[in-house]
């Protein structure tokens, strides 16, 4: 049921033109595709000081910094035309996208390896990497071209086994909070392909900088980000078949990216959701990955009935009539078997 | 004034709070049109307007009248093949009195500018990547950093970003000189008459590719293509260095939104634009060859590559749920076989756009390789013919690529402000 996610770190992609790799944090939505290139900096273990030596204008006015003692990491991007979809907001693939790149800037000012898998040294010399099993996005509201999104990132212990990253999303001219993530990930063997405990001399490593007491996204008890996601069974209300991978979907170890799941998931929902609704809340536990040469099915099924509670949650979802809600699956066109789960609530565009 | 906000901008982990970016700010300058005697010369080709529906995403261009009221000195003369001294060999104290140097810099000039209006300090704005005006108001320059996302499987910027890029300053453009219509593909005085901006033809001329974390800077302008068409160029450096990573120019015509035929520029939109033309070109040798109808060469050093099935998602539509020019790069590519895109890197593309395409297509890519002789270092480059069209027939895009082996050195162009 864990997914190998993380295709860099399954395997390691063939350096090009001598340059080092960078970097992803573990809990990164994707990790893939990242390049490299920042002069001066090696692997090296997790110091706040071991930084470039000559860091480059673009990391100077990166606007991004550790905060707090350099348990969090802070920056802002403004939202880009082509990042904008029908709705003229940012599509929730560019806002998976900047979870992602906030994610590996994180990693890449901590110190964390440059190979793109944001390994320690400890975990390097143990063959161990990275895997995520989940990913739950929130966004109340949307930034347009041109806003200016400020993402929090951190990551912390998830277990014996894991680990979480987090993140909050605010709009950086008035503050508000205008979205929350979060992502389990645990530690796998690269060559058993097994799980593995986090040892203590790899949570030292890792763990040094990341809040000591438990700092999450979603506090509040029985949160959406804890919802179990059942095993569908046939037959879905909505589906579109024959989804395929392009290159650009593909990260250098020809697996497919995380966003692109996203995308393919909402591929199958229904014309007249998109017309009236706007994604809330997407939750995907992954299980498979996927190649450019695999096809894929997107199978949605209308899930019914629920309860939804907020628990006095300061982001009080919607009234239950204005919010409809899926189950997800996607799969492989040909084994049936499954490479996501996913579920997605929507709630009514105020038009 | 903005200053000392400013400077914070530049001391990671301040504890003050970042400055207050403006949402979608039109631009505050007035609308007035210095007519600066620079008539539009129509270029001599008057010849690519193309019937049929080619669908416009980056828009007009506009500048704002003549007055530029930035401090852009301290680019526009250092020449590329000198190390800026200033960035590259002071240490950290330095390179922040540096940068609060020109704060102040900027500031002054601000100040002593007529038309002065209370506005962000423009190193602040390029920072958050708004960009501004230059070169006597007709140039329009932006920064971006490139991200982790946009990276392609070789760990380099993929053209598609770059693109991605230029129609991003494009709109800025637009945007900040206060021209901006209804929507990304008109002017005011187009929209009031249900016009719209369609992309003809696209030419790339690409020397390097930058990586993750690179800033690349972007300036861009308009021109005058034919009687009744328009041109936008645009010219990408490393911010660093100065070196010219892409050179670009686009045609573009006028459709009526309504009949979907091409239309004439109306007088009102010409007092509009034409203020703004400049005489200048990204791309020195056009290529101008006409694309060849596919599929053509029947030599037997052809080999052809297909790819069906191609869906349009939601992520490539915009917000009139057509597809976005950019993403007809990524789907032509699709059919080039993975040998050429491990080997060797996009050295210019030329892409002529015919129809536009929506949700419901479905599309097949073919591409065909003609592999030319190889270098003096005995390396091949290649070059593609590329057709995109619809599974029921129609084109939809023609294009051509040119491939060079990855690491091979392209013609250098010196990355001054005199090209």
């Amino acid at each position: 049921m864990l997914r190998c996610h993380t295709p860099p770190q399954c395997r390691r992609a063939p350096l090009r033109g001598g340059r080092e790799p960078r970097q992803a944090a573990p809990g990164l939505v994707r990790c893939a595709r990242w390049a490299q290139q920042v002069p001066g900096i090696e692997a090296s273990p997790a110091h706040a000081e071991a930084k470039a030596e000559r860091p480059t204008l673009a990391e100077r006015l990166r606007l991004g910094s550790l905060l707090e003692g350099g348990l969090s990491y802070k920056e802002s991007f403004i939202v880009r035309c082509y990042e904008v979809g029908i709705n003229k907001t940012a599509t929730v693939e560019t806002i998976a996208n900047l979870l992602q790149e906030v994610g590996c800037n994180h990693a890449q000012s901590v110190g964390f390896s440059t190979d793109g898998f944001a390994t320690t040294t400890t975990m390097r010399k143990l063959g161990l990497i990275w895997v995520t099993n989940r990913m739950h996005i929130e966004i109340y509201k949307y930034p347009a071209w041109g806003d200016v999104v400020e993402i929090e990132t951190w990551c912390q212990e998830d277990g014996r086994i894991g680990t979480r990253r987090d993140w909050i999303l605010k709009d950086l001219a008035n503050g508000e909070v205008i979205g929350r993530a979060t992502s389990k990930w645990v530690m796998m063997n690269q060559n058993t392909r097994r799980l593995q405990r986090v040892s203590d001399e790899v949570r030292d490593e890792v763990f040094i900088h990341c809040p000591k007491t438990p700092r999450l996204a979603f506090p509040e008890e029985n949160n959406d980000s804890l919802k179990k996601i059942p095993i569908l069974s046939d037959p879905a209300q909505y589906s579109r078949l024959g989804l395929v991978p392009r290159r650009a979907d593909l990260d250098m170890n020809q697996h497919v990216n995380n966003v692109t799941y996203i995308g393919w998931i909402l591929e199958s929902i229904p014309q007249d959701i998109i017309d009236t609704h706007e994604l809330q809340t997407i939750t995907l536990d992954y299980r498979r990955e996927c190649q450019h040469d695999d096809i894929v099915d997107s199978l949605t099924y209308i899930e019914e009935g629920e309860e939804k509670s907020t628990n006095g949650s300061a982001f009080a979802a919607p009234h239950k009539e204005e919010q409809q809600q899926f189950l997800h699956c996607l799969r492989f066109a040909g084994t049936g078997d499954e490479i996501n789960r996913g579920r997605t609530v929507w709630r009514k565009l105020a038009r | 004034m903005g200053v000392s906000i400013a400077a914070s901008a530049f001391f990671p982990g301040s504890p003050a709070p970042a400055p207050v970016a403006p949402k979608n700010a039109l631009g505050e300058r007035p609308d007035s049109l210095d007519v600066r005697g620079v008539a539009a010369k129509p270029g001599s080709s008057s010849g690519t307007l193309r019937a049929g529906k080619t669908r416009a995403h980056a828009a007009v261009p506009k500048m704002n009248g003549g007055k530029s009221t930035v401090a852009d000195g301290e680019h526009e003369t250092v020449p590329s093949s000198v190390p800026r001294t200033f960035y590259n060999q002071l240490p950290d104290w330095s390179m922040l009195l540096a940068a609060i140097t020109t704060i102040f810099l900027a500031a002054e000039k601000q100040w002593t500018l007529l038309d002065w209006k209370p506005k962000r300090p423009d190193m602040l704005s390029e920072t958050f990547g708004f960009g501004r005006i230059i070169h006597d108001g007709f140039m329009f320059r932006q920064n971006f950093s490139i991200r982790s996302y946009e990276i392609g499987a070789d760990r380099t910027a993929s053209i598609e970003t770059l693109m991605n890029h230029l129609q991003e300053t494009a709109l800025n453009h637009v945007k900040t000189a206060g021209l901006l219509g209804d929507g990304f593909g008109s002017t005011p005085e187009m929209s009031k008459r249900d016009l719209f901006w369609v992309v003809s033809q696209m030419q790339a001329i690409v020397e390097r590719y930058p990586c993750w974390g690179d800033t690349v800077e972007v300036d861009t302008w308009v021109g005058a293509h034919g009687k009744n068409g328009m041109r936008r160029d645009w010219h990408l450096r490393d911010s660093m260095t100065g070196h010219t990573i892409l050179k670009a120019t686009s045609k573009w015509v006028m459709m009526n939104k309504l009949t979907r035929k091409l239309a004439r520029i109306p007088d009102e939109v010409r007092t509009e634009i034409e203020p703004y033309f400049f005489e200048r070109t990204a791309i020195v040798d056009e290529d101008n060859r006409k694309l060849p109808k596919f599929p053509e060469d029947q030599s037997a050093t052809a080999a052809k590559y297909m790819r069906t099935g191609l869906t349009p998602r939601w992520a490539d539509l915009d917000i009139n749920q057509h597809v976005n020019n950019v993403k007809y790069i990524g789907w032509i590519l699709e059919s080039a076989p993975i040998s050429i895109l491990e080997n060797h890197e996009l050295a210019s593309i030329v892409l002529d756009y015919k129809r536009e395409c929506g949700r419901d297509s479905v599309l097949q890519s073919h591409t065909t390789v003609h592999t030319d002789c190889s270098s003096e270092s005995g390396e091949t480059t290649l070059h593609c013919e590329h057709l995109l069209s619809l599974e029921s027939g129609p084109t939809i895009v023609k294009a051509r690529t040119m491939w060079r082996p990855k690491g091979t050195k392209a013609q250098e162009t010196v990355a001054s402000s005199s090209l």
